[in-house]
């Protein structure tokens, strides 16, 4: 027998359809039946118009897109012949704006999705985590400081930033940035971040008594370290100050080329979908947190994925521990701001400019490419793969996606929570 | 504290940023202790989504984030039939974020779409009582406007409208209002390109302020900012009209923007703006902070 499930409060609505036997889930596929379609509103608008588009596909990476979009101009003014010269202050702001999203998404998961979720498993009473959002909102808060607003800002031009802020407002950042350590710290991690950063291996959070222990110790209740495998093959496409680009197969690193990407409509025989799976060299492959946590080579994660691969445990505490370690490389950057440098350097006139352009980002949920191809600054045609698509393919019975593999074996809420752990974003997967 | 309010949270077709923008409130959880959450897309509630639209209960707030289209179906049910019944016994309905209010952008991929008050040409639809709307546009909505709204409806006050349903506390003002560069659009001094503090830019660099309906500049964005504060032209994002084409490039004749201030006759500005350009001044064409000079060396 089929069932079908919607999945709710993540960024949009999935439906799933269940196959089981013996009460366990023999097989699922996964539709997307909602489509605005960017690709359509895009076409024929002024280059820069996208800038100010592509962000309002999502209301929680909504900078990443915005990331992706200037990045992928700037690589058809490159394509076109002309010199894109950044500034080193428009850079680092950039990318600390982007980690910033990345941990307010990651909070928001674990406040409104994960704990709630883990502890209606556990059949435990579930309790509203608002006190969670004070720290999302801390967060963005600093990306105002820096970009206006959030969401939807468009403060990334071609050539850098259009916000020319004073050391008033990096100290201000930076004070909110003690503000949220303090908090996570005392809230949820239990200790201070540059310990928790040092964890070697999983029999560290018997150490301490906090949120992130409590939460750990439910997982392995639930035995989640068993469960939920993917393929244990991991891709990170976007080079960062805080991540590197790689293709992970178990645990060897190697070169990763976005020229090996594809798409292909999803497999929903039940409903109709809008989606298209994203596939590397024609594979299905896991990106996200655990994906850049190995690209990273961080010992913990490390640890835990060798113990127990790429499960829902270590997919749970990748994410976890990326909050910790962006915090501290945005302290970094942020200190080392110089304000004095130019903000924007100036490019020609995008009108000028008749060229493809490919921009990639690390987006919270993983790799994000967009492809523009312009003609004389106007959009011909706009591409763009989300990170939802490669977790969250739906493929046939013989060939299952990461997110498909995931909930094999399992019960049904067991399966569901291991879907909601890859983060889904559903705006994102049918832009 | 009194009984609790019903508030129910719909969305059509939407990005949903006006559900996260509006967990950005400062003061969200002693807001959200006046309310029960039948259903919010993020926030716990107290109805799945499948038991919303088939058992249509009761709010005294329904607000509905998104654009409006007859057949977009939520949980298999078409949102014609879904508005149609929870409106019925709304005793508000809230129009949250642009493409509630007119169709926004989701307008440019379905143009058949709108919101559930207007299309984007501004006709009225009769989708739903008027007496019961409010709109709060903006893409996306303010935080602390929406928070307003309900503060007004918990206290029982009348909150006055302007003519598209908009409180007139938050839409009477523009974005222009507060803007730190009001001192450059009064002498006429443009912005020399992006990414500096120095400039006015409405006559280059496509920025809507003197012309948009929005509390921007007074009620900051995250309590700290604002698109023009951080050099990003107004969009002009709580407007019919948005999104517009070519949005970081003002259209000119004869080196006038085409669209002038809110009210301004296109003369009156012309003479102004003629006047204002044949003064110099020295200080607004400067850098505005010296970073160079190190004064305690003199």
């Amino acid at each position: 027998m089929i069932t079908k499930q919607i999945i709710e409060k993540i960024e949009g609505e999935a439906e799933v359809f269940f196959e089981e036997q013996n009460n366990k889930v023999s097989f699922a596929t996964i539709s997307f039946g909602h489509m605005r379609d960017f690709s359509k509103i895009l076409q024929e608008k002024p280059a820069l118009d996208a800038l100010v588009l592509t962000p309002r596909i999502c209301g929680i990476c909504g900078h990443s897109h915005l990331y992706a979009t200037v990045k992928a101009l700037e690589n058809a003014y490159k394509n076109a012949g002309v010199n894109v010269e950044l500034s080193e202050k428009s850079f680092q702001i950039r990318e600390t704006t982007l980690m910033l999203e990345i941990i307010q998404n990651h909070i928001k998961w674990i406040y409104l999705t994960a704990i709630p979720k883990i502890e209606t498993l556990l059949k435990k009473h579930s309790q509203t985590k608002l006190k969670g959002l004070y720290s999302s909102t801390l967060i963005n808060k600093i990306i105002a400081l820096l970009s206006g607003q959030y969401p939807h800002n468009s403060y990334m031009l071609p050539g850098g930033i259009t916000s020319d802020f004073t050391y008033i407002d990096i100290t201000k950042a930076i004070g909110f940035l003690d503000e949220l350590s303090i908090f996570l710290e005392k809230e949820f991690f239990g200790v201070d971040l540059e310990n928790f950063l040092s964890f070697q291996s999983c029999k560290d959070f018997n150490t301490i008594k906090s949120e992130v222990a409590s939460f750990e110790n439910s997982l392995i209740d639930l035995q989640m370290q068993t469960k939920g495998f993917g393929y244990d093959r991991f891709l990170t496409l976007g080079d960062h100050s805080f991540t590197k680009q790689a293709k992970i197969k178990k645990t060897l690193l190697q070169k990763a080329d976005i020229k090996y990407l594809s798409t292909s409509p999803a497999y929903s025989p039940h409903q109709t979908t809008f989606a298209y799976n994203a596939l590397y060299k024609d594979e299905f492959i896991e990106v996200g947190p655990l994906a850049r946590a190995m690209s990273n080579n961080i010992p913990l994660i490390k640890n835990i994925h060798r113990r127990y691969k790429d499960s829902t445990y270590a997919r749970s505490i990748a994410r976890i521990y990326e909050i910790a370690f962006l915090i501290q490389k945005i302290r970094k950057t942020i200190l080392h701001v110089d304000v004095t440098q130019p903000s924007f350097i100036e490019l020609p006139n995008i009108k000028k400019i008749s060229a493809k352009g490919v921009g990639v980002v690390e987006a919270p949920r993983g790799s994000l490419i967009h492809t523009v191809s312009i003609e004389k600054g106007i959009i011909k045609e706009y591409e763009i793969i989300t990170p939802t698509q490669f977790n969250l393919a739906s493929g046939t019975k013989e060939k299952p996606s990461i997110a498909q593999n995931a909930m094999k074996g399992l019960n049904k809420e067991e399966a569901v929570f291991a879907f909601r752990t890859f983060d889904v974003c559903s705006v994102c997967t049918t832009h | 504290m009194p009984s609790k309010l019903k508030l129910l949270w719909l969305q059509g077709i939407t990005c949903n940023g006006n559900a996260h923008s509006f967990l950005n409130h400062p003061r969200l959880a002693s807001l959200l202790k006046h309310f029960e959450l039948l259903y919010h897309p993020l926030l716990p509630s107290s109805y799945s989504l499948e038991k919303i639209v088939t058992d249509f209960p009761a709010a005294d707030i329904l607000i509905f984030e998104g654009a409006y289209s007859s057949e977009f179906t939520r949980a298999d049910v078409k949102l014609q039939t879904i508005i149609t019944n929870l409106q019925q016994k709304s005793s508000y309905i809230i129009a949250a974020g642009t493409c509630a209010a007119y169709g926004g952008i989701m307008q440019l991929s379905d143009p058949k779409s709108s919101g559930i008050i207007y299309t984007k040409q501004k006709e009225l639809l009769n989708l739903i009582d008027k007496e019961k709307l409010i709109s709060i546009p903006g893409c996306p909505i303010h935080p602390e406007w929406l928070g307003y709204v309900l503060e007004m409806i918990i206290h029982n006050k009348k909150i006055p409208l302007d003519n598209e349903l908009r409180p007139s506390e938050l839409f009477a003002p523009l974005t222009h209002h507060g803007c730190d560069r009001n001192e450059y659009f009064e002498w006429k001094v443009d912005a020399k390109q992006f990414g500096e503090k120095e400039g006015c830019l409405y006559y280059e660099q496509g920025c809507r302020g003197v012309m948009t309906h929005s509390s921007c500049n007074k009620i900051l964005w995250n309590e700290v900012s604002s698109k023009t504060k951080a050099g990003t032209p107004c969009f002009g994002c709580t407007e019919s009209d948005f999104p517009r084409s070519n949005m970081f490039h003002t259209k000119t004749n004869m080196s006038i923007p085409e669209d002038v201030p809110l009210g301004v006759g296109k003369k009156t500005y012309l003479t102004i703006a003629g006047i204002a350009k044949t003064f110099h001044i020295k200080r607004l064409e400067g850098k505005l902070i010296d970073y160079k000079t190190d004064n305690r060396k003199d």
